[in-house]
């Protein structure tokens, strides 16, 4: 429901949308009709689709149901030549790629570069954004930290040498966020013209992505999220540094409602009638595939 | 590759949290929150040529992935269930 919010972009980039999962057919005329889907829903209810692929879920017992059918859920990007450009896949069940990430990876990713007509930094500018205008739960979107670092300084890459600050930002604790691995550019050697010290650097206009999601069990009646927290730098040209630097920083994200489970929840339940026949039947067919 | 099942979570009063911080109602480890930890499998590698999958649209035909697309770029994407 989160990407159907994004459909318009990928129709005006001309880029086809397939969602496949092992609901029987009816089961997904009736998700798309309740909610207005325009992608195209796909129905592989023996898991044929996902089997051959390679990402059935193994892990889980054949016996099992109905669970047993899912696959490791994910998103391929596929080229206008049929080739694939690009995957995301997670650990976690209940971590999707944005939207706007997929729609990047399809488009060809953004180049960071200079804000035009904008005078060269004295010092470095630090600027924190979101990808995408509000948070959903369990939908991944990037907290962006842009850096623009003066000509001839450049700033310490993770691992900083000892002594050193590398680049950085971390979030204030915040039970209704949670936080994967923090996304680096590639670093650049810098050798000491004095003695022939090398570490990494950063130079120029370069971003940290933080990929962040709302946490699904957290129920909080409050409209937005306030995503806090800390980004730290240490700047140097070739014959000082200067001391470490930290910046505050502080965004109030709109966080959209959690999706209605037509299951538990009877308003839900009243959108999508059948749910509960299809989830018995789900269970029901592959105890008895005959 | 050899899979092993993630099972590192924490009981709290919302539910179950699980290792990377999202609470849900099942424990970590079993039912459809059976992820796997460190490596799995994610089908064929970046470069290689999209399969042409086998399966049915939502209406019922048959359906042919590359047929489909027409020449255009796509995202593909395998999701859980509409149902639950």
């Amino acid at each position: 429901m989160e990407l159907q919010k994004s459909m318009r972009d990928f129709d005006a980039a001309n880029i086809r949308v397939y969602a496949l999962s092992y609901d029987e057919a009816d089961a997904l005329r009736d998700f798309r009709d309740a909610h207005g889907i325009t992608y195209t829903l796909l129905s592989d209810p023996d898991s044929d689709a996902i089997r051959s692929f390679g990402i059935l879920n193994t892990l889980i017992d054949p016996n099992d149901h109905p669970w047993y059918g899912i696959p490791y859920p994910g998103a391929v990007v596929v080229s206008a030549e049929g080739t694939i450009t690009r995957k995301f896949f997670d650990n976690n069940l209940a971590v999707r790629a944005g939207p706007e990430r997929l729609l990047w990876a399809a488009l060809g990713e953004p180049v960071v570069e200079p804000l035009a007509d904008q005078p060269a930094p004295l010092g470095v500018q630090v600027r924190v954004s979101l990808d995408g205008d509000h948070l959903a739960f369990t939908v991944q979107r990037d907290l962006v930290v842009r850096f623009d670092v003066p000509e001839g300084r450049h700033v310490y890459a993770a691992p900083a040498p000892q002594g050193s600050l590398a680049v950085d930002v971390t979030l204030d604790e915040n039970d209704r966020l949670v936080q994967r691995p923090i996304v680096r550019p590639a670093s650049e050697p810098h050798a000491l013209a004095g003695t022939g010290e090398s570490f990494q650097v950063h130079h120029g206009v370069f971003e940290l992505r933080l990929p962040l999601a709302v946490n699904s069990f957290s129920r909080s009646a409050a409209p937005d999220i306030t995503i806090s927290g800390e980004v730290r730098w240490q700047c140097c040209d070739d014959e000082v540094c200067d001391p470490p630097a930290s910046r505050r920083f502080e965004l109030a994200v709109p966080v959209s409602g959690p999706p209605a489970h037509a299951l538990r929840d009877s308003r839900a339940a009243t959108l999508e009638p059948n749910a509960a026949a299809h989830f018995r039947r789900m269970s029901e067919r592959r105890k008895d595939p005959g | 590759m050899r899979l092993e099942l993630e099972t590192r979570g924490t009981r709290t009063d919302k539910g179950w949290r699980d290792h990377d911080g999202f609470v849900g109602p099942r424990q970590p480890g079993t039912g459809p929150r059976s992820d796997p930890r460190g490596d799995f499998p994610t089908g064929p590698e970046v470069g290689a040529a999209m399969p042409d999958l086998r399966c049915l649209t939502a209406d019922g035909p048959a359906f042919d992935l590359h047929a489909h697309r027409a020449g255009r770029p796509a995202v593909f994407i395998f999701f859980r269930s509409a149902v639950w």
